[in-house]
């Protein structure tokens, strides 16, 4: 039977080495590859943070490691994880590997970002060759350290928990019951071990056979050749979008709160320049290295600086090793975004790359007005709490991720409650956490008045309570607690975030968002925060920056606002100069008239 | 006891068309068997005559805004007595259009303090990863019409703080005097423990009785609030809609001295009586592809293939469902948009945005893409002439020279309009434009092929196991080459291919499937516990198919239970054999559970230990499949109606082109053919082979060598 690769040969072969249905077939085939890994993953894994919460990615290589297609999980993981290959590569040379070999790390600096997030490699054999790599990265509740979850803020990467080197778990489909061991031995949740393993291996191996499959059906050639355009492809696609932006230097700054050690908050200085087809990212004048724990290995924030670009260079295209091509960055040598050994990094992944992340759209706000958004509440708000276990032997730690909203567009209002864009991980149900935990969620709903207001307004954070039905400890760190996410095109920045810290007896203590009863500034970086059975938390989140005038928003579209309780009357008068009656039905429109005319 | 008609002649079983009037007006008891189907664009049916085998087959447009109007139409116009019908099975898409349109009277739901805005959250996920404009779909049920009532239970059930029952009394007092008519109370834990919930219910009816409500812990008793939410806000909105419309419907019918049964199609591949669906509106949600997956069961009953890949192509989208050893892939997981699941079990059908509409275009990086925007019917694909422009898959197929271009004389089709219209991408390409037009094909041929394998290769199936059948006009273009493409040995065209739907409606099982939350390590789980609850599932469901009208000797029931390894948080659907738990056997559900999970994920760990949290009942009444027998030709004769040149894999063949329904009994095609049916037309490639089975459906090699 003819296959359909021999059907056609493109005419200017000089652009595509393979005919347009194959091409369009294996970037089909790809993608849906990382779906199927991306299912096994979700649906084995024993961690809740990885089942529930999906803190995970899936992604496909060719054989020199440039990233193929990624599965729609978590893009902070996206132009990280080819640091992995290479780092594993270089301890397991090609030739010394073998099929159904897997290693395993999560060496922030030796091809992972933060302790939590272990990488599995697996290279993928054709007639004794590798053609490719399948490989998942997984955010593991925990690997030990000073505090749960790696989350001990430290100043120095041993508190964070055990730091494993490219190892070999898997050779030939066998496990290595030492590294195994090891890894038990330091966890506090031994129990999740084996099951996640399983996991990994069952989504890698899913990949192999998606890899044979399309190789069996079209040689190995056109799938070699199939990878190699679509990087092509996806290469042509982005330099053809940066081409439509004017050329010139944007620049943004950004800051988090803290480092934890200190109380200065921390800068970020990027420099973005776009020259016809390809981005030049800067980061000259941002920070050295800081004590505390969120400094950021250079395959986080180029993974934080890709991911951020990829929303409006190629949204479109397989997002793969050929948008990377477009797109130099440059980091100086003493930099807190280029950090060394020992310095910590737990925080990288999510306070570290949220805060890129805004500069970087930030700067494309400024070199795309018309395209611009607000930016979003940029944190992702992880928790790791620790709760005596119902016996002394037992510990039970969870985490979830209550959510920022989004900025408003020039289309539509932003988003309320939506994973930060650097993941796309889901929050823990209340009932799945009771469940499991010894736990009561007395609260998960949106947080009245947290957009920042504007034509288009930002979307809602959530107002999250949970009631500790045993003692533990309570881990956390978040920025926007000095300043919040700026609107865009005259749109306001949303409220700050807080927690709240409620005891049994009523009393409630802020642990941070401003200043104590003393008037000292609370560092919003919390290692082990200390709980008595009975006491609850309360977490405030930021709502997403606005977009354009809050003063032109259309007046029965804020009073729809206050009746669903998004906006109180009060931030309907001070932020919109809408005057709305106390049965949150009625304008005063008189009174409206007079506000918005002095505004 | 009932008046036979002496004799009914010698009858040669056969299919009329639309209008008609065959054997109707004898005089006698009550002995069609119709099933109706009203989708979007038409209302299909397909009638049954129980006592003389006769079969009718009808197609008209969907009425709107009431589809009630189209279903008495399309029996009127078969000229079939009203009286004369014994079981009127109906399937509509009312319920998923007013889903999709919002298009459905005020609705509000009454949840845990604190638990105001699930539904609008969700899980907190964008669909597109990269996309800074994606915006969330509108909640079905707006945030001001949500409301929040004290009263809470932990995740065993026990109650840590009364339900405030004042506070509902002064809310329903409040819902009553702003004219809502249907009210949702999703309580948290409620899948424990439907107190609360209940409770509310009744303070409800009292204060404002004639309100619809709908209870989260009976609509889908299990854990996590958002799914569970989200399909009772889905029952909620839908219960006053699907009312007046089983209303109008059954006052429509009864005044026209109907007293057959009238049953509906469930979007678990089976039916169940008016009653039963005016109360679980929920379950007629997608419910149209229902009746073709039960066309793709009795045909595996009739022709012994034992797996089926179900398949149809519309105008826009292309589904694929499975059928496996007789019954229905089922799946839990199933979005009616995104983050808004309906969490009951549901034939796993899957789309892809291709179909006869689908438009071609060259992408920024320069490659030909098709899809997803399609030309639907206005202005339809170039070669309608309807003001059409762009180049569609309709414009690719008459190209080809596949699809007959006056449309088997109903309608002649522009081949200058489409030949205009694909070379708005060919050229770019540097391509001929049917050069063009058959990378169009194919490439819509692949993404069909995707849809398979997302429902075969997900759940962990293998194509070389199944045989294609393809339903809907256009489908059977494509379905070799989607064969081809999925390593499937074989294909089959039905018989009733144009009315699918409104067939399998005739021959389905009524079908309960119920769901009971019941948690324990498989270790040490009370068997006995769990046996007596499979009992009581099993006596509701002996309730539920005697309201259906079902004998109990045609009553069946299967077993299954949700476990997973301990430690999961997601469960794997494992039968269950109803004598395992008397006799005690655990390690048989442990190593049924390993199997299952091997299945569907491809791995699995006997020595991992496993836990039970959920058991369900499928609960069915068959009605057996008769032995109908479709017209076609008897004896051996020149079947070959023509003959035009045919565009494959880069050049042109004579081709042979038959009429489908001239070819009789064991009569072998041989590619390249066209085959061609008053609704739709089929390719043979040139290596295929085709074959006229005794059963009337044509089954079609891969291979000629097969």
């Amino acid at each position: 039977m003819k296959s359909i690769s021999e059907t056609f040969v493109r005419r200017d072969t000089g652009s595509m080495s393979i005919d347009a249905v194959t091409f369009e077939v294996l970037r089909n085939h790809f993608e849906y590859c990382c779906k199927r890994m991306t299912k096994i993953l979700q649906k084995t894994a024993f961690s809740p943070i990885l089942s529930d919460i999906m803190d995970f990615s899936n992604a496909v290589y060719d054989a020199d490691a440039q990233l193929i297609a990624q599965a729609p999980a978590c893009p902070i993981h996206m132009a990280a994880m080819h640091f992995s290959a290479e780092a594993a590569l270089k301890h397991f040379p090609k030739e010394t590997l073998s099929e159904g070999d897997v290693i395993a790390l999560n060496d922030p600096y030796e091809g992972g970002t933060h302790i939590p997030d272990i990488t599995f490699v697996m290279p993928i054999f054709w007639e004794g060759e590798i053609i490719g790599f399948a490989m998942n990265r997984g955010h593991w509740q925990d690997f030990g350290g000073g505090a749960a979850g790696g989350q001990s803020f430290g100043t120095h990467i041993a508190t964070e928990g055990l730091r494993i080197p490219p190892v070999k778990i898997f050779s030939k489909y066998v496990i290595n019951r030492d590294v195994q061991a090891i890894i038990k031995s330091n966890t506090r949740l031994p129990e999740y071990v084996d099951g996640d393993i399983q996991a990994h291996l069952g989504a890698l191996q899913a990949a192999e056979n998606e890899f044979h499959r399309a190789v069996m059906r079209y040689g190995v050639e056109t799938v070699r050749n199939g990878m190699r355009e679509l990087l092509n492809y996806t290469e042509r696609v982005c330099r053809a979008n940066i081409s439509q932006i004017p050329d010139g230097v944007y620049c943004a700054q950004e800051f988090f709160d803290t480092d934890g050690v200190a109380t200065d908050d921390v800068k970020i200085n990027l420099a973005m320049t776009v020259d016809g087809d390809r981005i030049i990212v800067d980061l000259t004048g941002t920070d050295p290295q800081v004590a505390g724990a969120i400094n950021s290995p250079l395959a986080n924030t180029h993974s934080a600086i890709l991911l951020a670009l990829c929303f409006f260079i190629c949204p479109d295209a397989p997002a793969n090793g050929g948008f990377f091509r477009t797109v130099d960055i440059k980091l100086p040598d003493d930099c807190w975004l280029n950090a060394k050994w020992p310095a910590p990094t737990i925080g990288a992944t999510n306070v570290t790359a949220a805060k890129i992340t805004a500069a970087v759209w930030q700067a494309i706000g400024k070199a795309m007005p018309e395209h611009s958004v607000g930016i979003p509440g940029a944190d992702t708000n992880w928790f790791v709490c620790t709760l005596q276990g119902k016996d002394a032997s037992q510990v039970d730690i969870f985490s979830d991720v209550p959510a920022c909203g989004w900025g408003g567009t020039p289309q539509h209002d932003g988003n309320s409650a939506l994973f930060d864009p650097t993941g796309n991980c889901m929050n823990l149900p209340a009932e799945a956490a009771e469940f499991f935990f010894p736990v009561m969620y007395e609260e998960f709903e949106l947080r009245e008045d947290s957009a920042g207001a504007g034509y288009h307004r930002g979307g809602l954070g959530v107002r999250q309570k949970i009631r500790l039905l045993r003692c533990g400890e309570f881990s956390i760190a978040i920025g926007n607690t000095r300043r919040a996410s700026p609107g865009m095109q005259g749109g306001m920045s949303p409220v700050l975030q807080r927690l709240v810290h409620e005891q049994d007896n009523g009393a409630t203590v802020k642990i941070f968002g401003g200043t104590d009863a003393r008037g000292e500034w609370l560092r919003p970086m919390q290692s082990g925060y200390r709980f008595l059975e009975g006491d609850a938390i309360v977490i405030e989140c930021t709502g997403g920056g606005g977009w354009g005038n809050p003063m032109d928003r259309p007046i029965n579209q804020v009073l729809k606002d206050v009746a669903n309780g998004y906006v109180s009357r009060e931030g309907a008068r001070n932020s919109y100069g809408v005057v709305i009656e106390a049965d949150r039905r009625t304008v005063n429109e008189q009174e409206t008239e007079r506000l918005r005319a002095n505004s | 006891m009932c008046e036979q008609p002496e004799s009914m002649g010698d009858i040669d079983l056969k299919t009329s068309w639309l209008g008609a009037t065959t054997q109707a007006g004898l005089w006698g008891p009550p002995m069609w068997n119709i099933g109706i189907d009203v989708g979007g664009t038409f209302t299909d049916l397909f009638a049954y005559n129980r006592s003389t085998g006769e079969s009718r087959t009808g197609k008209l447009l969907t009425t709107r805004p009431d589809r009630s109007i189209g279903v008495i139409n399309a029996i009127v116009s078969a000229g079939i007595e009203f009286d004369r019908i014994e079981l009127l099975v109906h399937g509509s898409t009312t319920a998923t259009n007013s889903l999709v349109e919002r298009t459905y009277p005020k609705a509000a739901l009454i949840c845990t303090r604190g638990f105001r805005d699930v539904i609008e959250i969700g899980r907190q996920r964008r669909e597109e990863l990269f996309n800074p404009y994606w915006q969330r779909p509108a909640p079905l049920i707006e945030r001001s019409d949500r409301h929040t009532v004290g009263g809470r239970l932990n995740a065993s059930g026990d109650e840590i703080e009364p339900l405030d029952e004042r506070e509902i009394r002064v809310l329903a007092a409040e819902l009553r005097r702003q004219g809502v008519m249907s009210v949702g109370i999703c309580f948290i834990n409620s899948y424990v423990n439907g107190l609360h919930e209940t409770r509310a219910a009744q303070i409800l009816a009292d204060v404002h009785p004639e309100c619809f409500v709908a209870l989260s812990h009976e609509v889908s008793p299990k854990m996590r609030e958002h799914a569970r939410f989200s399909t009772t806000t889905i029952r909620t909105v839908l219960l006053p809609v699907m009312q007046q419309y089983f209303d109008y419907l059954t006052s429509a019918l009864s005044s026209r001295s109907f007293i057959g049964t009238l049953r509906i199609l469930k979007s678990n591949g089976g039916m169940m009586n008016v009653e039963l669906a005016r109360n679980a509106p929920e379950e007629l949600v997608e419910s149209g592809p229902a009746g073709g997956v039960a066309y793709a069961k009795f045909l595996s009953q009739r022709t012994g293939y034992k797996n089926i890949i179900h398949t149809d192509m519309g105008g826009t989208t292309f589904d694929a469902s499975i059928v496996e050893d007789g019954e229905g892939l089922i799946t839990q997981d199933y979005e009616l948009e995104w983050e808004m699941p309906i969490s009951i079990p549901m034939l796993d059908i899957r789309s892809v945005g291709t179909g006869g509409g689908s438009i071609a275009w060259i992408d920024a990086g320069g490659s030909l893409r098709v899809g997803p925007r399609s030309a639907g019917s206005t202005p339809g694909p170039a070669c309608y002439g309807l003001g059409g422009k762009e180049p569609t898959l309709t414009d690719a197929n008459l190209l080809l020279g596949r699809l007959n271009p006056t449309l088997s004389g109903k309608f002649a089709l522009d081949k200058d309009a489409a030949e205009g219209a694909i070379r708005r991408v060919a050229d770019p390409l540097g391509y001929s434009p049917v050069k063009a037009a058959e990378a169009i094909t194919k490439i819509c041929s692949e993404n069909m092929a995707q849809a398979i394998k997302l429902v075969l290769l997900d759940r962990g199936r293998d194509p070389r196991d199944f045989v294609l059948a393809s339903f809907g006009g256009a489908g059977a273009l494509h379905a070799m080459e989607i064969a081809r493409i999925m390593n499937i040995p074989e294909v089959v065209l039905p018989t009733y291919a144009g009315v699918a739907s409104a067939f399998g409606a005739v021959f389905m099982p009524c079908r309960h499937d119920l769901q009971a939350f019941f948690f324990g390590e498989l270790e040490n789980v009370d068997l006995g516990a769990m046996e007596k609850m499979y009992q009581e599932l099993e006596s509701r469901g002996r309730e539920l198919l005697a309201k259906d009208g079902v004998d109990v000797a045609r009553m069946t029931f299967k077993r299954s239970a949700n476990i997973r390894y301990i430690g999961q948080s997601f469960e794997v659907l494992t039968p269950i054999k109803s004598d395992i738990l008397r006799q005690g056997k655990r390690d048989a559900i442990k190593s049924a559970f390993d199997h299952a999970h091997k299945t569907e994920h491809g791995v699995c760990s006997p020595t991992f230990k496993a836990e039970i949290v959920g058991i369900g009942l499928t609960a069915t009444g068959d009605f057996g499949c008769p032995d109908l027998q479709p017209e076609r030709m008897k004896q051996h004769a020149e079947v070959k109606m023509a003959s035009r040149p045919i565009f494959f894999d880069g050049e042109w063949l004579e081709t042979p082109v038959y009429e489908g329904i001239q070819l009789y009994d064991g009569v072998v095609v041989e590619g390249p053919a066209i085959i061609e049916y008053p609704h739709s037309c089929a390719v043979l490639f040139p290596e295929n082979v085709g074959r006229m089975s005794s059963s009337g459906d044509f089954v079609i090699s891969l291979e000629k060598t097969a």
